[in-house]
């Protein structure tokens, strides 16, 4: 839900996150006696925390991409420096049964093009909780279902994640729904059902889906000889129903595995067909996700995914929509008209411009926590292939969590590929960024 | 008495005399007669109630002498049930970890769903791992052999029941007066020795609980580093089971 504040209150955000960044001091302890007073943490009704960041970006345009093209051909550039701000805000009101959460983000950024800003209600719900095996809650709050880690083909009524990012927070949905628990003892630990009630109306979690429908979803959960299992469902007609499947389990204490499978029926989809003519298409999809996570005995992580997305486009169908955008490029050049790229740009916002549009990819993480003995400190790398046109992303990072409540992260990115490969025609070649966060 | 009217004197003599020894030998050589399990048991029940809640803060020493610090809350029911919730520092607020025997979670509120972890990973950096922060009984991951035994010490050898637990083999000196641990040798499979955990500070809690309220580690992998716990208001408490799911994860601070 977007605030209808003015520019100055986002203007005055973006200023306060960052007083609280440069006005607090890095605040390490200095060494001495140990001591613990617990009454500074008992428990009260208001809570409220969060954090300011301020991020600073350095953009290589890869002026050759079909990205590059369609967003720069009227206002040619080749690089692009950003400077962003962000506050966001957590609170929790507690009585009795119920409590009250919310989440609130505000983001104002300046870069060579021009200022933009943002202030959001990411949460706002209302949670009952009679008993430990029943809660109720009301409102807008985020679902994050699936046991991937880059993506989540059973997150039906999930916003999609960013892979680079994954433990960012989102923007949630407003709706209804009903958690209940029940333990056992036996091969059988626990069973949960989740079931969520999802409106779609004008004005109401409009960008889920077809507007003036009620959508349902439920999740099946259980522990079971120690493995996590999910069925998951949706109906309703805001998109179309889809049935899922998840688990994870460790293999030794250092080794875990996860995988979701679900089967989307009836999606209605547009592409490019062989004559390059927008074409629409009803099918049935699978999409399926494997993924490991290994701890090795020096603290180094890796997490692998593949992941097969049936409802993407196809090698073929993404060089058609490249090819269109080089043809737009050569229609302006040689006669000073733009048609093709307003097609082209239609086409993009029809799905084409979307991140990882792709059939199957394959998702790598490595990090290595306090190497040479420098505690805090997690450098790691992050990679991204398209397994069908072999184009991929690496971001390289340091992270520095050293300083109470600050983190420092220090990522590169860089995009690569052969022409007409996904990776190769975003619209960045390659991008630096520099993250600080305080947390209050 | 009865034996009075039945036993002649001689026999009176020696019925006594047997009464006597085995009175003393149940009052004086009851730790004696333990075995390791049954101490590890004790050790079990001496260090914490059966379900209870407590607060615990985790300190991390860094050679040069600065300081990290958590604060926790932890609920735990039965012998491998445990939770235990981040109230500081506020970059950690709210996260969650679950253990339910071998497995572990942990829930990061940006995330919004558990993730699986591992028992030789660790949440805080630092010596404690995440084995060490949900520690549950003893006696549910460990079979305990007594090597040695002196005037005042009981040490044991404890071998991990499987090959999940986060430590193959651990060597525990036993306080025979408090039957509370004094040290634990902590091992890997190849018999390095990962860490040492000094167990300090006896301290009532009430409720009958008198247990070290500080408990210290080190660890050759970690040279001049340091990692500290104290314990505080350990509460007996009544849980559901459900509180130990996934599900209640990202509602744990209701419990407070």
């Amino acid at each position: 839900m977007r605030i209808n504040g003015g520019r100055i209150v986002r203007g005055a955000l973006f200023f306060c996150a960052s007083l609280i960044l440069f006005f607090l001091p890095f605040n390490t302890m200095a060494a001495g006696e140990y001591s613990f007073d617990v009454e500074e943490f008992e428990s009260k009704s208001f809570e409220w925390g969060g954090y300011a960041e301020i991020k600073f970006e350095h953009i290589d345009l890869n002026t050759d991409s079909a990205f590059y093209r369609l967003n720069f051909h009227q206002d040619p550039r080749s690089t692009i420096d950003r400077y962003t701000g962000a506050l966001q805000l957590e609170y929790s009101y507690k009585k009795g049964i119920g409590a009250f959460n919310g989440v609130l983000r505000a983001e104002a950024g300046q870069d060579d093009i021009g200022w933009s800003d943002s202030a959001d209600v990411y949460e706002a719900n209302l949670s009952l909780k009679p008993t430990p095996f029943v809660t109720a809650d009301i409102g807008k709050k985020v679902f994050k279902w699936g046991k991937g880690y880059a993506w989540n083909p059973v997150g039906f009524i999930d916003r999609p994640k960013d892979p680079n990012n994954p433990e960012e927070a989102l923007e949630g949905y407003f709706g209804a729904g009903v958690d209940l628990i029940k333990s056992f003892s036996g091969s059988l630990q626990t069973v949960a059902l989740t079931t969520v009630v999802l409106p779609v109306w004008q004005g109401v979690n409009e960008d889920f889906g077809e507007v003036n429908n009620i959508n349902l979803a439920a999740k099946l959960y259980m522990l079971y000889r120690d493995t996590d299992i999910d069925f998951v469902i949706f109906s309703g007609g805001s998109r179309s129903t889809r049935y899922g499947v998840d688990f994870s389990t460790n293999l030794a204490s250092n080794f875990e595995i996860h995988g979701e499978f679900a089967y989307l029926t009836d999606l209605k989809q547009n592409y490019l067909s062989e004559t390059g003519a927008l074409t629409k298409r009803e099918c049935s999809a699978k999409r399926y996700l494997l993924g490991l996570r290994y701890l090795t005995e020096s603290d180094l992580t890796t997490i692998i995914e593949f992941y097969h997305n049936g409802a993407g486009f196809s090698e073929s169908e993404l060089e058609r929509f490249y090819q269109l955008v080089a043809d737009a490029d050569t229609q302006l050049l040689n006669t000073g008209i733009d048609t093709l790229f307003q097609t082209a740009k239609n086409i993009s916002n029809m799905g084409y411009g979307s991140p990882q549009v792709g059939r199957n990819y394959l998702y790598f993480k490595i990090n290595q926590k306090d190497p040479f003995d420098i505690l805090y400190f997690t450098p790691g790398l992050i990679a991204i292939l398209n397994l069908d046109d072999q184009s991929y992303s690496v971001s390289p990072e340091m992270l520095y969590t050293g300083f109470t409540n600050w983190e420092l992260r220090l990522r590169f990115t860089f995009l690569n590929g052969d022409n007409f490969t996904e990776f190769e025609e975003k619209l960045n070649e390659n991008k630096l960024e520099f993250r600080v966060r305080y947390y209050f | 008495m009865i034996y009075g009217k039945v036993l002649s004197k001689p026999s009176k003599v020696f019925f006594n005399f047997l009464v006597q020894m085995t009175l003393i030998m149940l009052l004086v050589i009851p730790a004696a007669a333990l075995d390791g399990n049954e101490i590890l048991l004790q050790v079990d029940r001496n260090l914490q109630p059966e379900s209870y809640e407590m607060y615990r803060k985790l300190i991390n020493i860094e050679p040069a002498g600065s300081k990290k610090e958590y604060v926790l809350y932890t609920v735990k029911k039965g012998q491998d049930k445990m939770v235990a919730l981040f109230l500081s520092p506020a970059s950690e607020k709210g996260r969650a970890t679950l253990r339910l025997g071998d497995n572990m979670w942990l829930y990061i509120p940006s995330v919004g769903k558990p993730l699986r972890i591992t028992s030789l990973q660790s949440v805080v950096g630092g010596v404690f791992n995440n084995s060490d922060i949900l520690r549950i009984d003893y006696s549910a991951e460990y079979n305990a052999a007594m090597i040695e035994e002196t005037a005042d010490k009981f040490i044991l050898d404890c071998k991990a029941k499987t090959a999940t637990v986060a430590y193959d083999r651990l060597t525990m000196v036993v306080d025979k007066e408090t039957m509370v641990p004094l040290t634990i040798e902590c091992y890997a499979a190849s018999g390095m020795l990962i860490k040492t955990l000094y167990y300090k500070e006896l301290k009532d809690f009430g409720d009958g609980l008198r247990r070290p309220s500080v408990l210290e580690t080190d660890s050759p992998l970690y040279k001049g580093y340091k990692s500290v716990m104290l314990y505080a208001k350990i509460n007996k408490k009544d849980l559901a089971d459900e509180v130990f799911t996934l599900n209640y994860l990202p509602r744990v601070d209701e419990l407070r």
